[in-house]
């Protein structure tokens, strides 16, 4: 059985039919993409599995659970880990303190009575933990650098970190290499794959830079215009003359 | 008596009750229309309409009742003149400043003008507060009664207001729909800075639409007295409250951007009012404070709670907010070793100082003033952790306050129990009221919040403190005894003021232990970005309303032990609403967000008027009201407070001092949070564009 399943899921706007019965599979461990051009439903597909967004038809379903009416927070802590287009950070705290909290909301020990007889404060272990993290995503000695500090191709790898430390069973990626250059895409795919292969978390890229997706992924899926046109392994479906006259011509004569 | 003329004089009662409530309503709207106006046009969430109103009012009645000035010539300058250039001056010198800040920070200045402009004027004006005015309108006759289909009673006041108020309405509504103004209005406040990007002068627009919104305050002000019981003889600041308070509740009905919503919201409002009054049956005390003094705040909160289009409104916010800079890193983050020893070193000796002072040579005075400097020290540290911690404004802290002095009270009186038990009992339900009264409002957060909770503490004022299981029985009074408990007797004034002390620290170290375990780090979170936390599990408003709760327990303890000291629980002096303001603008421009910040200001509080402004300037103890009110304008610049920031401004001017006697030594101590650059850099910013 599948991780997450988005089964027939159908979005209106106001008369504007955003998705139209759109199904979707993830299996675990698997790296997947999703792709389609500006328009397409990729986000309102991304916003329905998260539950920022509700379906008007169609079930999302996480690890043979329906999950299409749960809140958000309820589908964090089933083990959905999601990161940002444009980038959430909390302001304000440290690159440590994001781990760390994200860890203690996963471990469910962060109570308030807790705090009130001094058992809060940060131990030694939970930072050992944390800067493990830090230091396998190439991001080391940084524990203590207030957030504001970094670039952003080193954010977003910070939204990763925090994502992983609620030790996550699924990734969903909301369009990691916007605002990097092909140096910084590179370099992020690259700790991504590595990491993902060590943890073995299922991944759903939904990106917009094709060339990302091509390298990154075994499957993926292409939305135009509300509805799923393909899928299958990506090699193929880049060849698919469908998706190349959808969205790969305008990538071809140069308009991304 | 046969049904049908009962039902004849219930159709009777009612379309009286209708005629009567829409006058009423037509104040209402004026308040809400300025609201509106405002919030449209600068995204200011303008409280001190009432002081602006008040000043108009007061105006006209100074010129007319006392210096026998015509009407016509007393009308023009009260609101044709002083209110537009009050408006003016606000945009000019304060708001055209802050229009990029956030909408709380906003908040805070207002709530700042509504403490400082009334004293202001009282103190300018040397207005007679003993003499009372009279209800008089602006109409020559105003009391003469018509009646209206030769069967209902209205007065010309009353005839006048409602004219005054729709011709108002029409013009406004005019205005943003037919012209260009209308529509700049309208981007502007969408995002003032995305319309400053498309070329729009976001500043020009607001000043005309500031000008518009005082002259409609400085109307309302007149011209409601005569039809507004609440304000009464005596015209005080304090009576517009619950005039605001309807006018909010109608202006929420449109989310705060729909003029006809507030009009319309404003008009069934007022006829809410009077048809509650006529209809409701008497008998029943909660029914009979519905028709009374209870209903606006109820109406204003259950429109908070239940309008959905103010659910819906939260959601949409300005695209270029995340834009503003995070609160710099607490100037201790960033501190080198060396300052850090010669910080500590200063602090010891100035309590040692304090303490020889106390214990050895102050007389009784000064033992009292400094004990209470302790208590409001307390106090302000629920200010420090809900505002400052939690970046959310919460207006009742004078009442959780009021509820540890009361419960303190009650369980001594009624039960003989130790008043060391019925503080923390006065804390536990503290506790309770908060986390009850902010699950319905905490998701909205921000100016809803302090609204709802506002409303909660007026409602507190005006209702419930003269029950007596709350606020005690005439016959009883409210006397409180000094407490005794593990052998010690904490009745002498030296021991009292040990045992607050050592409450002080022990809540001192429970705010630092909450700011730096887990509910610390879950309000950073949700500080930086709500989706985010949620992303990541996080509940948003319930680490909120936890803390909330903390928050009110904490001013409940404080409460408890200034009615110790005072040794009676002096409701009217020490937490009226209108004090509780006060409160929270003296810790936001102190320092909000560290212990020691809430510290100072509990001194500052305390012996600031007594020293400074009455002993040394010889001025008015009011003056303190006028100062830190104006004071609250750095909030926007400065949101860590003046203290706060006057301090890491010295620190990064002492160290670079050190740094060059001692090049070898490294400017930033090891592991702190900041890099070494940051102190400086903020300030250089702020120095530059502290100047408009």
């Amino acid at each position: 059985m599948s991780l997450l399943v988005a089964d027939g899921i159908t979005k209106r706007f106001a008369g504007i039919t955003a998705l139209q019965d759109v199904s979707i599979a993830l299996e675990k461990g698997e790296r997947v993409g999703l792709i389609g051009p500006n328009g397409a439903g990729k986000t309102t597909l991304f916003n329905c599995l998260l539950g920022l967004l509700r379906p008007d038809v169609g079930s999302v379903d996480f690890d043979g659970q329906d999950i299409t009416r749960l809140p958000v927070y309820r589908r964090a802590r089933l083990g959905i880990g999601r990161t940002f287009q444009r980038v959430e950070l909390f302001s304000g705290s440290s690159v440590r303190d994001h781990l760390l909290f994200a860890h203690r909301i996963r471990s469910g020990t962060g109570a308030l009575w807790k705090d009130v007889l001094g058992l809060g404060l940060p131990k030694p272990a939970e930072i050992e933990r944390c800067d493990d993290l830090l230091e396998s995503l190439g991001l080391g000695g940084m524990g203590d650098e207030p957030i504001e500090a970094l670039s952003l191709g080193q954010s977003r790898l910070v939204e990763v970190a925090r994502a992983l430390m609620t030790q996550p069973r699924v990734v969903l990626l909301d369009e990691p290499s916007s605002g990097l250059d092909r140096a910084e895409t590179n370099a992020l795919a690259e700790t991504l794959a590595r990491i993902q292969s060590e943890q073995g978390f299922g991944l759903l890229l939904v990106e917009h830079d094709v060339e990302l997706v091509a390298s990154f992924t075994k499957r993926t899926y292409v939305l135009n215009f509300g509805r799923l046109i393909t899928s299958g392994a990506t090699p193929e479906v880049m060849r698919d003359p469908e998706v190349r006259a959808a969205y790969l011509g305008d990538f071809v004569a140069g308009t991304p | 008596m046969t049904a049908s003329v009962l039902a004849a004089g219930v159709l009777e009662d009612t379309i009286r009750a209708f005629f009567q409530g829409l006058p009423i309503g037509a104040g209402f709207a004026l308040v809400a229309m300025s609201f509106v106006l405002t919030y449209k046009t600068s995204g200011v969430f303008n409280l001190a309409f009432g002081a602006q109103a008040f000043i108009s009012a007061a105006t006209y009645f100074e010129l007319h009742v006392r210096r026998d000035w015509p009407i016509w010539s007393a009308v023009l300058v009260a609101v044709v003149l002083v209110a537009p250039v009050l408006g003016l001056l606000l945009e000019r010198l304060i708001f055209r400043h802050v229009h990029a800040s956030s909408a709380v920070a906003k908040l805070v200045i207002s709530l700042g003008l509504l403490v400082a402009l009334p004293e202001l004027f009282k103190l300018i004006v040397d207005y007679n507060r003993e003499q009372p005015f009279g209800a008089v309108g602006i109409i020559p006759n105003g009391t003469t009664v018509y009646r209206l289909f030769g069967r209902y009673p209205v007065t010309r006041d009353e005839i006048a207001a409602f004219v005054i108020v729709v011709a108002a309405a029409v013009a406004l509504a005019a205005l943003f729909r037919y012209t260009r103004l209308g529509l700049r209005i309208r981007a502007v406040v969408q995002s003032p800075r995305m319309t400053e990007l498309n070329g729009v002068n976001a500043d020009w627009v607001s000043s005309g639409s500031w000008m518009l919104s005082s002259f409609f305050a400085g109307l309302a002000g007149v011209l409601l007295v005569p039809t507004t019981s609440s304000l009464g003889t005596v015209l005080e600041p304090t009576g517009y409250f619950p005039i605001v308070i309807s006018a909010l509740a109608a202006a929420a009905l449109g989310r705060l951007v729909s003029l006809p919503a507030a009009l319309f919201g404003g008009l069934l409002l007022g006829v809410v009012t009077t048809q509650m009054r006529t209809h409701v049956p008497r008998n029943n005390v909660i029914l009979a404070e519905l028709q009374g003094p209870a209903l606006p705040y109820v109406m204003l909160f259950a429109i908070i709670v239940f309008w959905p289009a103010i659910r819906r409104q939260v959601a949409g916010a300005d695209p270029l907010l995340g834009v503003s800079p995070p609160p710099p890193a607490l100037a201790a983050t960033s501190r080198s070793q060396g300052m850090t020893i010669y910080t500590r070193i200063m602090a010891l000796a100035f309590f040692t100082a304090v303490g020889i002072f106390a214990f050895g040579y102050a007389n009784n005075f000064w033992i009292s003033r400094i004990t209470h400097s302790v208590i409001f020290s307390i106090i302000f540290l629920s200010i420090v952790v809900f505002t400052g911690l939690g970046g959310q404004i919460a207006l009742c802290q004078v009442t959780f306050a009021a509820i540890g002095a009361f419960g303190a009270m009650q369980f001594a009186q009624r039960w003989d129990i130790s008043v060391i038990v019925g503080m923390l009992a006065g804390a536990a339900i503290a506790a309770a009221v908060g986390a009850v009264l902010s699950i319905p409002v905490m998701r909205l957060g921000g100016i809803w919040l302090a609204i709802a909770t506002l409303a909660f503490a007026l409602f507190f004022h005006d209702v419930l403190v003269k029950y007596s299981w709350v606020g005690g029985s005439l016959f009883h009074g409210r006397g409180v005894p000094r407490p005794e408990f593990l052998g010690v007797d904490f009745s002498s004034r030296e021991n009292f003021l040990i045992l607050c002390v050592a409450i002080l620290v022990l809540v001192g170290v429970l705010v630092i232990l909450i700011r730096e375990s887990s509910t610390g780090m879950a309000l950073r979170a949700l500080r930086g970005s709500e989706t985010a936390a949620e992303s990541i599990g996080v509940i948003s408003w319930r680490s909120r309303v936890i803390v909330f709760s903390v928050s009110a327990g904490i001013a409940a303890i404080g409460g408890g032990l200034l009615a110790m000291e005072e040794r009676l629980v002096g409701y009217e002096a020490n937490f009226d609403p209108q004090t509780g303001l006060f409160w929270l603008v003296i810790v936001v421009v102190l320092g909000a967000r560290t212990v020691e910040g809430g510290i100072q200001a509990g001194v500052a509080f305390v012996i600031f008027p007594e020293l400074v402004l009455h002993r040394w300037l010889g001025l008015d103890g009011a003056w303190r009201y006028v100062l830190f009110g104006f004071a609250a304008i750095s909030f926007a610049r400065h949101p860590e407070g003046l203290l706060e920031h006057g301090k890491r401004r010295s620190q990064a001017m002492m160290q670079r001092m050190f740094a060059r006697r001692e090049p070898a030594m490294a400017p930033v101590g090891a592991g702190a949070g900041a890099p070494a650059g940051a102190g400086p850099t903020a300030d250089a910013e702020a120095e530059t564009g502290d100047e408009p």
